[in-house]
């Protein structure tokens, strides 16, 4: 079977109607979507403001390791349909989405919220993408915790 | 002699004071031998080399493997998209 997968790191804003048109097919009932923004009032942990996110990624590898995760979520859920991955980069204020991960199914109950919640886990540990916080106080990266393992 | 190519991002780009980097390099030449030639030649990056993931040829790659021919070498700190 030929599903769309889509995977792409990109500057221009994230449009989430024309990527899920690419995703549904005529068999899909369910998808299931995660975006992440800029969170400008942070409270949890270390309460702060931010300003903007600055992104960067290792472009050609980071499209290789969103498709590597897509045919995981495939390995892992064989009933997703369609799958869309894309990452937004450079300069991003509060409130703009900055990540999509979609997944389609026939059905809800099929484990296509799981297969959102997989493609969003692993792009943070495996996808070479970072970011810079920029705020009145200064600026730092913020660093991952995942060190990827041999294989990955 | 190899000549390979480093791609440095995030905090090695800053450190590094450049994204790209390339350098002629023994062929028996492993990571950890080519970690500790850039520590002693670019002090700025020492601290960095701690923690920094490596790949090679756009995979993930470690201490004990050996530079491949005219590889291309990426050097940074755990990534944080999303």
């Amino acid at each position: 079977m030929n599903y769309p997968t889509i995977f792409s790191i990109t500057e221009d804003e994230i449009d989430l109607n024309d990527l899920l048109a690419k995703i549904t097919l005529t068999s899909t009932g369910a998808a299931a979507i995660f975006t992440g923004m800029v969170r400008g009032e942070t409270v949890r942990g270390e309460a702060h403001q931010t300003d903007y996110l600055e992104y960067e990624a290792y472009i050609p590898m980071a499209e290789a390791k969103m498709k590597q995760v897509a045919d995981e979520i495939r390995m892992k859920w064989s009933v997703i349909e369609g799958i869309a991955i894309v990452q937004r980069i450079g300069k991003l204020y509060p409130k703009t989405p900055t990540v999509l991960i979609a997944c389609t199914a026939a059905h809800r109950d099929t484990g296509v919220f799981e297969a959102a919640r997989y493609g969003i886990d692993r792009l943070k540990e495996i996808v070479p993408i970072w970011k810079k916080e920029v705020s009145l106080d200064g600026q730092f990266w913020v660093e991952g915790d995942y060190t990827p393992k041999p294989g990955e | 002699m190899n000549h390979v190519k480093l791609l440095f991002f995030a905090t090695l780009r800053e450190r590094a004071g450049t994204k790209v980097m390339e350098l002629d390099i023994p062929d028996d030449l492993t990571i950890q031998g080519l970690k500790e030639r850039l520590a002693s030649d670019n002090p700025n990056l020492k601290e960095s080399l701690k923690s920094v993931l490596i790949t090679i040829n756009r995979e993930y790659a470690f201490d004990e493997a050996v530079v491949p021919l005219n590889a291309e070498i990426g050097m940074f700190p755990p990534v944080s998209g999303g």
